[in-house]
């Protein structure tokens, strides 16, 4: 037997899983050129004829299976693929070019494509650059028909797969199916790429960034992913195998100890309730949200929306999304945040040395107000259902918060003056989550009618640790003084001003986090739908006065490592129910 | 035939979606249809055609229209192009 190797990668999407490699390559195939005898001209255009027909009936059945799986806004792009497929100028110059050049069609239908994808190419406007893909997207498809050769599409992924691929787009990863795939790996990404994020949405194990992946595996072996360390394992000894069914029964058995939490009221011992919602990032995983009960959407990223499309959603599109799912949650609240995009996504030939302290979020949005105000229009039209917020991203100085909120203004001026229907007091928020907006937080809360903290951002920026930098990584971590300072500095603030703040990033998972940040009074944590139970159960063990206690003491310490031990020891000596959740982040995060 | 200058006033010029919709109603009339940029005239029937013309937010096209309903087709089609999504 083959001896076992590991391949380590980054730890994207927790679970461990085995299955069969499925290799999902975008590559380029070689298209041959051969002569063409006069008398089979016919039978070459027939041949094309026959390979347009099977495309579309393709592109007819995975358009159908987004609009039942992921929804019709989704499956727009399909249509256009189908125009560019049938369009008639190509199609009859192929035919044409065929007759007059005497070559084989794969290789004609090829430099056709090749002709309109350069003029393409070179337009100014990112989108219609972009557009590119799709005409390799669809010409590959027939030429793979022509070929005889089988798709690697991501749709058609049999059932138990792991995908390995070299990336895996936007567009793909938005109709990975998660009956049939169960893990990913591949070679780059990290913890915030798009793969990453759509991983752990679908709650699909998944390790990014292993180098030389595709030189390794190959297509139908077995392997095991294990989305809790981060690695691949190919040709597994049976001790390992077994080593990880075990893990596997454990994992099992967790979870069903933490079921009933899925349904318990979030209160702590002594009555105090807190609330508990979810982080999504497409509107499908709603399910999840329900399903593990949260108590309201604390956070919709609407990113996805502009990701898939390619460009910027109309009004009419966002509004559907955000009206469908303010409608499924009803009466429990969700939070709407603005595009959280970087400026490459925005305009073309964009790049800038820094994107994190760059062009990025409210400030992208504040340059283009047309965009920030589609948006906002599509919110506000949802508000009408009466439960939902607007959340505003990386506000940083106060004249940003009034500029927003004027926009904003105009923007509910304009529906009223067209007498459309909307929610004029609803809540409108900020994401606390740049340190200086943590430390005038006291003049922000002036603005608005609630805080929600991003812990993963508001640390990287204190700590100027960019996570997704290995040599540094170790220095990320929210447990630091500061981040805890400042935190505290932000829930103080918003209560003085008596408004209500919560907290989104990881930190509001983290276990051991739960009595420092139930002691500084925080009113709403949200974090992906998984998570919900286990935070739930351990909320239920504490109590108001132990927390408040532990959380003075936490910060009188001077470092992360610190406050972790004496975390672990309080803990272990107040609430020993919980000490099972807590070493198992230990086993996992550190 | 008929003739009509249209500027382009959607946000990211005629992209994959105004495009697609241009082609679908220019399908429907018997009229020939045509889109005229810089000089480089392109079927209205074909997206990929359109979508080579690059049309950006704020540029002119010229459309023309030719056979028995291009009044209708006109009215339609330069309404597509005038959208604003």
């Amino acid at each position: 037997m083959a001896k076992e190797r590991r391949l380590k990668g980054i730890a994207v999407s927790k679970g461990i899983v085995r299955g069969t490699v499925f290799i999902f390559e975008t590559k380029k195939i070689e298209v041959f050129q051969t002569p063409i005898l006069s008398i089979y001209i016919r039978k070459e255009i027939e041949r094309f004829e026959k390979a347009i027909k099977q495309t579309k009936r393709e592109l007819m059945s995975i358009k159908e299976r987004i609009n039942q799986e992921i929804g019709a806004d989704f499956a727009q792009f399909l249509d256009a693929q189908i125009l560019m497929l049938e369009d008639k100028e190509i199609i009859n110059t192929v035919k044409k070019n065929i007759k007059d050049e005497k070559k084989n069609v794969e290789y004609i239908y090829h430099k056709v494509l090749s002709n309109y994808a350069e003029k393409l190419g070179a337009a100014k406007t990112l989108y219609l650059r972009e557009r590119v893909v799709d005409i390799w997207d669809i010409g590959m498809r027939v030429i793979r028909n022509l070929m005889g050769l089988t798709h690697s599409s991501i749709v058609e992924v049999p059932k138990d797969s792991i995908i390995i691929a070299h990336d895996i787009s936007p567009s793909d990863a938005a109709l990975i199916n998660p009956s049939n795939v169960l893990g990913i790996a591949i070679e780059v990404g990290g913890q915030t790429s798009h793969t990453a994020i759509t991983a752990r949405a679908l709650e699909i194990p998944a390790v990014l960034g292993i180098e030389g992946l595709l030189n390794k595996i190959e297509n139908g072996e077995v392997v095991i992913i294990d989305g809790d360390r981060g690695i691949l394992i190919k040709n597994p000894t049976r001790g390992r195998i077994h080593f990880y069914e075990e893990a596997k029964k454990k994992e099992l058995e967790f979870e069903k100890t933490l079921s009933p939490y899925c349904e318990l009221p979030s209160k702590t011992q002594d009555g105090r309730h807190i609330d508990i919602s979810a982080n999504i990032e497409f509107f499908a995983e709603y399910i999840h949200a329900r399903k593990y009960g949260a108590e309201g959407v604390g956070l919709f990223r609407t990113e996805f929306l502009y990701l898939t499309r390619r460009g910027n959603p109309t009004e009419e599109e966002q509004y559907r999304v955000y009206d469908t799912l303010a409608k499924r949650m009803k009466p429990q609240p969700v939070i709407i945040r603005t595009y959280d995009l970087g400026g490459d996504k925005i305009v073309t030939d964009y790049h800038e040395a820094n994107p994190f302290l760059g062009w990025r979020a409210i400030r992208v949005g504040l340059d283009n107000p047309d965009l920030l105000k589609i948006q906002l229009r599509a919110i506000l039209r949802a508000s009408a259902n009466k439960n939902v917020k607007i959340m505003f991203p990386m506000i940083s100085t106060y004249e940003e918060i009034r500029r927003v909120n004027f926009i904003l203004k105009k923007v509910m001026e304009e529906l009223k003056a067209k007498g459309i229907e909307f929610d004029d007091t609803l809540q409108v928020g900020i994401m606390v989550e740049t340190p200086s907006a943590a430390i005038i937080s006291s003049h922000l809360a002036q603005q608005v009618d609630f805080f929600s903290i991003g812990s993963n951002d508001l640390t990287q920026y204190t700590l100027a640790v960019d996570r997704g930098n290995e040599k540094i990584s170790q220095l990320f971590d929210h447990f630091h003084p500061a981040v805890l300072r400042l935190i505290k500095n932000v829930i103080d603030a918003g209560h003085d001003a008596h408004i209500w703040v919560g907290l989104c990033g990881e930190l509001a998972s983290d276990p051991l986090a739960m009595p420092i940040l139930i002691g500084f009074g925080i009113d709403e944590l949200s974090m992906s739908p998984i998570s919900i139970p286990k935070v739930r159960m351990v909320l239920r063990a504490l109590t108001i006065p132990q927390c408040v206690e532990i959380s003075e003491e936490a910060l009188g310490f001077r470092t992360a490592l610190e406050v972790k031990r004496f975390l672990r020891r309080t803990i272990h000596k107040k609430f020993p129910s919980i000490e099972m959740v807590v070493r198992k982040r230990g086993e996992k995060n550190e | 035939m008929i003739k009509k200058k249209v500027t382009i006033l959607n946000e990211h010029g005629l992209h994959a979606l105004p495009a697609s919709r241009f082609v679908k109603h220019a399908e429907k009339f018997k009229s020939e249809v045509k889109i005229i940029k810089d000089g480089i005239e392109v079927s209205g029937k074909s997206i990929m055609g359109i979508l080579t013309l690059a049309c950006e937010k704020g540029c002119t096209v010229i459309v023309i229209c030719d056979g028995k309903d291009e009044k209708d087709a006109m009215r339609d089609l330069s309404k597509i192009l005038e959208g604003q999504d």
